[in-house]
């Protein structure tokens, strides 16, 4: 088997497995950002149980986390553009960046809802009795103790975000892993192309957590060392 | 007295006669009915012997798409039925004398190849396009049908050929256009799925600006979608081959001959009649082998390298 490996197809086709992959990044990096930011103000919303954006919330966190994400992207591809009265027809690029964001964002309001939560109260208190408003009591002890207890469950979401792309391969958008099975339809050599495809992942995704643990180990909160 | 007894004899005689020819006639038609087909029944083709493994299993195994109609879908009834079922039919009537005796295996146009490959099938008749790559894989038989690319696109649309640059085009993983698009238009996205199915869908939600695909499954859509049309545009026009393991000789030598012989027949007209809509029968009979229509596969040339 290792005899009829053909290193040189995968060789070849690096520029190729290039073109997709950074469609790929493209995507998770949007995805990513947006996720956070979703994360961030969903999460802080739910903890102080602000009126009306709270439930919301809640529903949108509820009906992401209980459907299939692939059943989302076919939603968002396939059920809007026929909405009836007021159809909402995207291209496959936004398509592929709006469904992995609010699916990451739908698990980082969680994750951060539990994270705010999770400060001690006598923090807020404290701060509220120090003369902070409301708002600059979140900004300055909130969100930073908060967003750091966040990380390592948001960390996951981040990775699953990226390691999600893949899915898109179902409306054929031309990321990693749809790049790879045309190559492998037009060129029948299955084992190369999706052994490169792995080790492709495999790199990409270890190398997101690896930097992303970095930015954990340095912002940890001093008593948690 | 007398003459009354010969009157009577007479009527008897004459009813006698009368219901025995009455009688007879059927019996003459029955005679007629039986000989009637011997001389009508087409001559057997006399075909190389069947592969062994056929052979003794009494019936094929035989690869076609599912989702690609009017030559391979699955009927109301649930029944695989199209121009290509029905050629793989024939064959199992040429081989066992029934049409019946062929088990059909679904395949997409990413996983024919590998599904024949795989031994899971013995042919796959699956509106395979000859390409030098494919011909590196598998062996072809000779054709039995040709089509030509077509681009669909919907009713408001200005998109022909030579304005591609900067659109989306759809078409399905592993076809050729896949591969044209990418070489001859460099400027243009590529989005790649699994059917053609999907690929009218991207077209209809404005995810793709145009789906590129054979203009048999896109006359089919055009004529039943009002929302869409055909541009005039024709190219890659490349015939289709059934797909033979690489180096089947003997199942290579039956298929040919077998396609031969329909084709001295005129008999993919007749099946080109009973799967294509009647007013689009004209436009398609120059698409399938008949005994002064003859073509070739480009040996040598990649087609999909060859732009407009």
């Amino acid at each position: 088997m290792v005899a009829s490996f053909d290193w040189q197809f995968i060789w070849d086709h690096l520029p190729d497995f290039w073109e997709g992959l950074q469609a790929t990044l493209k995507v998770a990096g949007i995805g990513i950002a947006g996720s956070l930011a979703i994360g961030v103000i969903l999460g802080a919303a739910r903890a102080h149980r602000v009126p009306v954006i709270s439930w919301l919330a809640a529903i949108y966190v509820e009906v992401i986390r209980n459907t299939p994400i692939l059943v989302q992207i076919f939603f968002i591809a396939g059920a809007l553009p026929h909405f009836p009265g007021h159809p909402i027809r995207l291209d496959p690029f936004t398509i592929a960046w709006l469904s992995v964001m609010v699916w990451g964002g739908a698990y980082n309001t969680e994750n951060f809802r539990a994270a705010f939560e999770a400060v001690p109260f006598r923090y807020r208190e404290a701060g509220l009795a120090l003369g902070f408003s409301r708002l600059a009591t979140f900004f300055n002890i909130t969100l930073p103790i908060g967003a750091r207890i966040a990380l390592p469950s948001s960390i996951n979401t981040y990775v699953s975000v990226l390691k999600n792309t893949s899915l898109l391969t179902a409306i054929g958008f031309a990321e990693l892993t749809n790049t790879a099975y045309s190559l492998e339809s037009e060129s029948f050599k299955p084992t190369e192309i999706y052994f490169a495809l792995g080790v492709t992942y495999l790199l990409v995704v270890w190398s997101l957590s690896a930097l992303l643990r970095i930015v954990e180990w340095r912002l940890t909160l001093p008593e948690a060392r | 007295m007398k003459r009354i007894t010969v009157a009577a004899v007479g009527l008897l005689l004459a009813a006698a006669v009368f219901t025995s020819l009455g009688a007879a006639a059927p019996g003459a038609n029955i005679m007629q009915a039986a000989a009637a087909p011997p001389k009508k029944k087409p001559v057997k083709p006399k075909l190389p012997a069947l592969p062994s493994a056929v052979k003794s299993r009494k019936h094929w195994e035989i690869g076609v798409k599912c989702d690609f109609p009017p030559f391979g879908f699955i009927d109301v009834r649930g029944n695989n039925d199209g121009y290509d079922v029905q050629v793989a039919e024939r064959f199992a009537q040429l081989a066992f004398g029934s049409k019946k005796k062929v088990n059909f295996t679904c395949v997409t146009t990413p996983s024919r190849i590998p599904t024949l490959m795989s031994g899971r099938v013995d042919i796959i008749v699956s509106t395979l396009t000859w390409t030098q790559a494919r011909s590196e894989q598998i062996d072809f038989s000779i054709p039995y049908y040709s089509a030509t690319g077509r681009l669909l696109v919907p009713n408001n649309s200005s998109v022909t050929v030579s304005s591609l640059s900067g659109k989306t085009v759809v078409t399905t993983r592993g076809a050729l256009y896949a591969a044209w698009t990418r070489n001859c238009f460099k400027n243009t996205k590529l989005l790649e799925v699994d059917s053609p199915a999907l690929a009218v869908a991207a077209v209809k939600d404005g995810r793709a600006d145009t789906f590129m695909f054979d203009d048999a499954f896109l006359l089919g859509v055009a004529t039943q979608d009002r929302d869409v049309r055909l541009t005039g545009d024709k190219f890659l026009a490349v015939p289709w081959g059934i797909g033979i393991r690489k180096g089947d000789a003997a199942m290579a030598r039956w298929v040919n001959a077998a396609l031969r012989w329909m084709k001295k027949k005129d008999e993919f007209v007749k099946i080109l009649r009973a799967n294509a809509p009647a007013r689009l029968v004209g436009s398609f009979l120059d698409n399938v082998p008949r005994p002064n229509n003859t073509f070739a596969y480009p040996v040598g040339k990649d087609v999909t390298a060859i732009c407009p």
